[in-house]
């Protein structure tokens, strides 16, 4: 039968662009911690209601700007572009405690045509457990007035 | 961890057609940008300088798609504090730029009472103009018996 579920994935899916998958790139595994300074900051920023808490569904996305994984961004991305964020995805097992210490695991594709790129991220558990899935669609654009390598 | 099957039903469990109540978020003004940036990592020029979104072809700053799809779990829980989300899509459709708002829209596609209490919602942001700004699907379940790891 299907679930609710089942079609939220085939509608999740289906908001997804059509993409020609061509490379890609996995980072070795990242720790990190949610940290309560963070959440709260972040919390506060992005019109959090209540106690705040608990870790904004949204939070997660934060670690694409960790060195690491933002170097291996600007690196598949080249010089003379701009990623403009195109789609987005969520998916919870669990959600995420304040501070805890999670698990990264990270892969990024890219597209020629259109020109994309997309982060999978894994978030686990010290013990393996899953407790989200992300996925971020970037599209490339080239700044105006650089040419084209 | 996702509620177990024969999980009773909450009372006043949504149903199909149900309709939450729109609700704004912003205006976003630039020092919002910024501070969102500081607190996402989300440093992308785009958001922040005014020659570097020229660039790009925009009229001025865009809002960040990401503090912008951040606004869906305040809407939510403004509506049911009893939901976890599960599940969250979204696709980035235009730009909103910064000094303006959205306002936010919820519809239950779907409601499902068993195995699990569940809803399939679509959500949607509206800029100026009633411009769609942000297309969106979420998977809902009753928070009753999830917990953090």
């Amino acid at each position: 039968m299907t679930t609710a579920g089942d079609q939220a994935q085939a509608t999740s899916a289906a908001l997804a662009p059509e993409v020609d998958e061509k490379t890609a790139l996995r980072l070795q595994a990242i720790r990190v911690r949610t940290e309560p300074g963070e959440v709260a900051a972040f919390f506060r920023e992005t019109g959090g209601i209540g106690s705040g808490d608990f870790v904004p569904l949204t939070f997660p996305f934060r670690w694409l700007a960790l060195p690491s994984i933002r170097g291996a961004i600007l690196q598949v991305l080249g010089d003379g572009c701009l990623p403009v964020h195109e789609g987005q995805s969520f998916a919870y097992e669990r959600g995420l405690k304040i501070d805890g210490e999670y698990v990264l695991a990270i892969e990024i594709r890219s597209t020629e045509k259109p020109q994309r790129l997309i982060l999978k991220m894994t978030v686990s558990t010290d013990q393996g457990d899953v407790c989200a899935r992300l996925e971020t669609t970037l599209r490339i654009v080239r700044l105006a007035g650089e040419a084209q390598s | 961890m996702i509620p177990a099957e024969g999980e009773p039903v909450p009372p006043n469990w949504p149903q199909t057609g149900d309709e939450i109540g729109a609700q704004d978020f912003g205006p976003f003004e630039p020092e919002a940008l910024v501070r969102y940036a500081a607190v996402s990592g989300d440093d992308n020029p785009l958001h922040l300088d005014p020659e570097a979104a020229k660039a790009a072809g925009l009229a001025g700053l865009p809002v960040h798609g990401m503090l912008m799809l951040s606004c869906f779990e305040p809407f939510l829980m403004g509506w049911r504090r009893d939901l976890f989300i599960a599940r969250l899509s979204a696709k980035f459709l235009r730009p909103v730029l910064a000094g303006e708002g959205i306002r936010l829209f919820g519809r239950v596609l779907r409601s499902q009472k068993v195995p699990i209490p569940e809803l399939i919602l679509r959500l949607t942001a509206r800029g100026p103009n009633n411009d769609l700004a942000i297309l969106a699907e979420a998977a809902v379940l009753h928070k009753a018996r999830h917990q953090s790891s």
